[in-house]
């Protein structure tokens, strides 16, 4: 992989189209706490060169639309833009594909908890020494699911603030 | 045809079953519940009574389940296991929860019990 | 794909793509399919089965035919949801919805996704659950038997 800062990103990438990689493979992102990653494949049509391009913007930040460059590089930009909430500048079509717009926080990011995992009662809670009671035996440190943090289950603080989604 | 190892419905065998709850914890759907309590059992010769979990209920979500098998894999004990049943499709969502009743009958005939 | 059966169903409301269940004498029924995952995999599993028909009138649905089974198979996302919902409103007389996995039942694998119906049965009444991820094809007839048998006794 090809890691590149974010200002060669788009020379980069425009510089394998030159020489012939006009096939776009996908494009993604990974959450990395205070940044996202964002990570493209580019190849050619007729050989087994292909190229995997990987840069690294902050939280929130901005990446240069490919858009122009490869018609196939929208349907990803479009969809990765809504899922880690970044901005691909220059995309001719940025409509959300599946979030309704505004709603909640991005939810491919780790800090957006998935608001069904809290709402809904986790089976796995209870124990065999809570003999039916619901809630369980108090003096017992209760399990938590995968996915929710501390601080999310029903039981208990109230601060939910980072719920993404619906 | 269908094949005996199909996976159509998961089975299980109550008396192989410790509610451990391992299932129940690993189910990426929460799709199985379980419930349980514990008995004290004196057994001859030994100085005090055992703690025993005995299994109440056991419920599968199949409107949810996502037919991964971790549960199968996962259980210690052997069970539950694949069925090829395929002929339970359910006039409402709620009649796709079935519990010990009905997965007793889909243990596999094809398996060994556990208990043996 | 997805949009374009959709777009198939919901504007020209006369499918070219319907089929009958072999064996189902009771009922005449005609099969819509709304594949929108990989459940459709399991629907097209059972037409090169013969097990569903591919109804030889063309488009329309033709007479004699007592009811039309909506099957949505696959995910059905919230932004999708308004198309499905236009499917079954375009359909003309006796109709019922089928819903063929987990995700059309419940959403399934996706049950805590943000963007994904919990189950289709929040967009309209659906007649016949079928559980699978994915159901076999032969657990799509016993579900459509059991539609048929349903309706006959109703």
């Amino acid at each position: 992989m090809i890691r590149v800062d974010a200002a060669e990103w788009r020379s980069t990438i425009a510089g394998f189209h030159g020489s012939g990689c006009t096939l776009f493979g996908f494009l993604t992102g990974v959450d990395r706490g205070d940044s996202v990653e964002i990570i493209g494949r580019v190849a050619h049509p007729e050989s087994i060169e292909a190229h995997l391009i990987s840069t690294t913007i902050p939280a929130g930040g901005t990446l240069p639309s490919l858009n122009d460059l490869y018609l196939g590089a929208s349907w990803h930009e479009r969809e990765t833009g809504e899922m880690f909430g970044i901005t691909f500048a220059g995309l001719t079509d940025a409509r959300p594909l599946l979030r309704r717009a505004q709603q909640g926080s991005p939810p491919l990011l780790k800090s957006s908890v998935l608001v069904a995992r809290v709402v809904r009662e986790w089976p796995g809670a209870a124990e065999a020494s809570d003999d039916g009671r619901r809630g369980g035996n108090p003096s017992r440190r209760r399990q938590r699911p995968a996915g929710v943090p501390e601080g999310f289950m029903q039981d208990e603080a109230d601060g939910r603030s980072a719920i993404g989604g619906t | 045809m269908i094949p005996d190892e199909a996976h159509g419905v998961i089975g299980l065998q109550p008396s192989a079953c410790t509610s451990c709850m391992i299932c129940v914890r690993e189910c990426p759907t929460w799709c199985i519940e379980l419930e349980s309590h514990t008995e004290e059992v004196s057994e001859p010769g030994a100085r005090r009574p055992k703690t025993i979990n005995v299994l109440d209920a056991f419920r599968i979500d199949f409107g949810l389940c996502m037919y991964c098998g971790i549960c199968v894999d996962l259980c210690p004990f052997d069970a539950l296991a694949w069925s090829p049943g395929f002929d339970h499709a359910a006039s409402s969502a709620g009649g796709l929860v079935h519990g010990i009743n009905e997965l007793v009958n889909w243990w596999p005939a094809t398996n060994p019990s556990p208990a043996d | 794909m997805i949009s374009l059966a959709l777009m198939e169903v919901a504007e020209r409301r006369t499918p070219e793509r319907a089929y009958r269940v072999a064996g189902a004498p009771a009922l005449r029924i005609v099969v819509l399919d709304v594949g929108l995952a990989c459940c459709a995999l399991e629907v097209g599993a059972a037409i090169t089965a013969g097990l569903l028909v591919p109804d030889v009138a063309g488009p329309g649905v033709p007479k004699g035919i007592d009811a039309t089974v909506l099957l949505i198979s696959g995910t059905v996302t919230d932004a999708l949801a308004p198309g499905v919902l236009r499917a079954w409103d375009a359909i003309d007389g006796a109709r019922h919805a089928v819903s063929f996995g987990a995700c059309a039942n419940t959403g399934g694998p996706y049950w805590d996704a943000p963007t994904v119906t919990k189950g289709i049965d929040q967009l309209l009444p659906v007649t016949v659950y079928v559980p699978g991820c994915p159901p076999r094809p032969e657990a799509l007839i016993a579900g459509l038997l059991r539609l048929v048998d349903e309706t006959a006794t109703a």
